[in-house]
C-alpha cells in the first residue's frame, strides 16, 4: 500500500466517527447501573453474591460483636475499629459493633466474606468523598443507612456503535 | 585518589562530545522510573534503565499477612492486570493446601484473566499511541476499554483491583445473564479493535517510525531471557497457555500469534493480534463451561501450609510470563513469596536496543517492550 493511500484510509476510519454515536458516559447526570445490591456473602456456601464493592452497610440488629471483620481487615488495611454503641441488642453482649475508616479501606470485601452472621454486606454507593479525614470515618449509625442511589444507565450496543443508553 | 569508590560513586570519564539526560523517574515519557541515556548528537551512545523507583516491598509483606489477606495487595503490582498478577499465587496457595478447585471456578478464572489481560493491552495500546503523538490511538482504547472493564464490574464489583482469585475458586458466582451480556460486549470489543488497523497498524506514519527501530534478533531475545509478547514478535512461538496450560486452558484452542521481524512494530502488533486471540478464548470458555456448579470450595479460618513446602507456578500476564514461587511454613502466613515477573525481563534488553538509535525512538522502543515499572520494582 502506497503512503497516500494508507493515510486516507487512517483519516476515512477517523471521520467514521462522526456518524457513530457518543460512547461517554456524562458522570454526575447518569450514573452506571450495577447488578444486584452490592457484593453480599453467604456463609453457609461460602460463596459471594456478585455486585458492587462499595461502602458498606451494617445490620445492627444481626450483629454480635464477634470482631470477625476486623481481623479479617487487619492484614489488608486496618480499617476497621470496633466502637461502643448504646446496649439495645441482647444478642451483642459487649455491644460493640464495626466503624469503618474509608481512608483506609480498599474495597476489597474481605470483612464480608468473614462475617458469619449476615451483619455486614457492602452497597452501590461509592461516592464518599468528604472535606475532612474525620468525615471519613464512618460509625455503625451512619453503616446502618440504606443509601440512595438513582443508577441506571447501561451500556447499550446498536449498529451505530455503542453508548451509555 | 587512593581510596576505591563504591561502583556507584565513581566519576565516569565522558568524552566532550556525550551529553547525558536523565529521563524520568517523574516523567511522562518512562513512567515511574529513570532511564539514562548519554547521547551523541542525535544518537543513542548507551542506555542504562533503572527501575526502583517505586518499590512497595510486596513481597516482604506477603510474609506478615495469611494466605487469603495477601490477595488485596499481592494484585496492586498491576491494577490493570490484577487476577492474571494474582494467578500464579493462587495456583500456588492451592497446590500447598491440597485443594481442588471445581470445574465452574477454572472457566470463571479463564475468562476473569482473559479480560483483564485485555483491559491491561488497551490501557498499554493508549500509552503507547500517546508516546508517539497519535492521540486518536490515545483516546479510542481508553474508550473501548470501558466495555470490558463493565464486565468485570459487573463479575467482580470492582472496576480494578478486583480481588476476585482466592485459594480454592473465586468469590463470587457470575451474575445473572451475564453470558448474553458478556458474549455481546467481547464481540462488540473485538469489531471495535479491528477497526484500529486503518488508523494505527496499517498506517504509513507509524510504520515509518517504527519499523526496523530497536530491532531484537531472535537469537538474543531467547539469550536475554524475554517473555510474552517481546518473544513472540521475534519469532519465538512461546506462551505458556499454550507450552505449560494451567486450568483450563488445555481444554480451550489457544492459537499464539507469532511475528518474525523483532522491531518496534512488531513488538506493538502481537498485544493486538493476541486480544483477538482472547476474544476467541472468551468465546470458548462461555460456551464450554458449566453452567451451574459450585465456584469456590470452602477452606477452614486461617489454612497453614506444611514447613518448608516449595512450589512455583507461572502464567502467561499480559506482559508475559509471570511466575510465583511459595515457602510455605507450619504457620498461616506463608514463609517467602516471591513474583518473578515478565515485565522486568523484558526490560534488559532495553539497553541493547537503543543503543545506536535515535533518541526520538527512544519512548516507542521502551514501551514497546510491554514493560510496566510498578511490577518490575513490585
Ligand atoms: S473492604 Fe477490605 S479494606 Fe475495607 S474494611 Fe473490609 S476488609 Fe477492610
Ligand atoms: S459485622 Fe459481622 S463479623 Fe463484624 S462484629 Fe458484627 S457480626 Fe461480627
Amino acid at each position: 500500500m502506497n503512503t497516500a493511500t494508507g493515510i486516507i484510509k487512517a483519516l476515512n476510519s477517523g471521520i467514521k466517527h462522526l456518524a457513530i454515536k457518543r460512547f461517554t458516559l456524562r458522570y454526575p447526570e447518569e450514573k452506571l447501573k450495577f447488578v444486584g445490591d452490592g457484593y453480599q456473602f453467604d456463609p453457609s456456601t461460602g460463596v459471594g453474591i456478585a455486585g458492587s464493592k462499595g461502602r458498606h452497610m451494617l445490620f445492627h440488629d444481626k450483629c454480635t460483636g464477634c470482631q470477625l471483620c476486623s481481623i479479617a481487615c487487619e492484614g489488608v488495611a486496618e480499617a476497621i475499629g470496633m466502637v461502643k454503641v448504646p446496649e439495645e441488642h441482647k444478642h451483642n453482649k459487649k455491644a460493640i459493633m464495626p466503624q469503618i475508616d474509608y481512608g483506609k479501606c480498599v474495597f476489597c470485601g474481605l470483612c464480608v466474606d468473614a462475617c458469619p452472621f449476615y451483619a455486614l454486606y457492602m452497597t452501590n454507593d461509592y461516592e464518599l468523598s468528604s472535606f475532612s479525614k474525620e468525615g471519613l470515618i464512618y460509625t455503625p449509625a451512619q453503616l446502618q443507612v440504606k443509601p440512595y442511589v438513582s443508577q441506571d444507565v447501561e451500556i447499550q450496543i446498536t449498529n451505530r456503535g455503542a453508548t451509555h443508553g | 585518589m587512593s581510596k576505591e569508590l563504591l561502583p556507584g560513586l565513581a566519576l565516569q570519564k565522558v568524552d566532550e562530545r556525550i551529553m547525558t539526560l536523565n529521563v524520568g523517574p517523574q516523567h511522562p515519557g518512562s513512567g515511574h522510573m529513570r532511564i539514562i541515556v548519554q547521547i551523541d548528537g542525535d544518537f543513542i551512545v548507551a542506555c542504562d534503565p533503572d527501575p526502583g523507583y517505586v518499590h512497595r516491598g510486596e513481597e516482604k509483606m506477603a510474609e506478615y499477612r495469611n494466605y487469603i489477606t495477601n490477595i488485596p495487595h499481592l494484585e496492586r503490582p498491576v491494577i490493570h492486570d490484577s487476577c492474571n498478577v494474582l494467578y500464579p499465587y493462587v495456583l500456588g496457595v492451592e497446590e500447598i493446601l491440597g485443594i481442588e478447585v471445581p470445574e465452574r471456578a477454572k472457566y470463571v478464572r479463564v475468562i476473569a484473566s482473559e479480560l483483564n489481560r485485555c483491559i491491561y493491552t488497551m490501557y498499554w495500546l493508549a500509552i503507547y499511541g500517546i508516546f508517539l503523538g497519535h492521540s486518536t490511538m490515545f483516546m479510542w482504547p481508553a474508550g473501548d476499554r470501558e466495555l470490558l472493564i463493565d464486565l468485570m464490574e459487573k463479575m467482580t464489583g470492582a472496576r480494578v483491583t478486583h480481588a476476585h482469585f482466592v485459594p480454592g475458586g473465586v468469590r463470587n458466582d457470575l451474575p445473572a445473564n451475564f453470558e448474553d451480556v458478556c458474549l455481546r460486549q467481547v464481540n462488540y470489543f473485538e469489531k471495535r479493535i479491528k477497526e484500529y488497523a486503518a488508523v494505527f497498524y496499517d498506517n504509513p506514519i507509524l510504520i515509518a517510525r517504527t519499523k526496523d527501530t530497536g530491532v531484537l534478533s531472535r537469537q538474543d531475545a531467547i539469550r536475554l531471557g524475554t517473555t510474552g509478547s517481546v518473544l513472540r514478535a521475534s519469532g519465538v512461538d512461546y506462551d505458556l497457555r499454550k507450552k505449560e496450560p494451567y486450568d483450563v486452558y488445555d481444554e480451550l484452542d489457544v492459537h499464539t500469534n507469532v511475528m518474525k521481524e523483532g522491531d518496534s512494530y512488531a513488538r506493538s502488533k502481537v498485544p493486538w493480534l493476541d486480544m483477538m486471540e482472547s476474544c476467541n478464548i472468551i468465546r470458548q470458555a462461555l460456551q464450554k463451561m458449566p453452567k451451574s456448579g459450585s465456584v469456590r470450595v470452602k477452606l477452614k479460618p486461617n489454612p497453614k501450609g506444611k514447613v518448608f513446602d516449595t512450589v512455583y507456578k507461572r502464567v502467561e500476564s499480559g506482559r508475559g510470563s509471570l511466575g510465583c514461587y511459595i515457602v510455605s511454613d507450619a504457620k498461616p502466613e506463608p514463609y517467602r513469596v516471591k513474583l518473578s515477573v515478565g515485565s522486568f525481563r523484558n526490560l534488559i534488553a532495553l539497553p541493547y536496543l537503543l543503543k545506536g538509535e535515535k533518541l526520538g525512538n527512544m519512548p516507542s522502543v521502551y514501551w514497546s517492550l510491554n514493560y510496566w515499572p510498578v511490577e518490575a520494582d513490585r
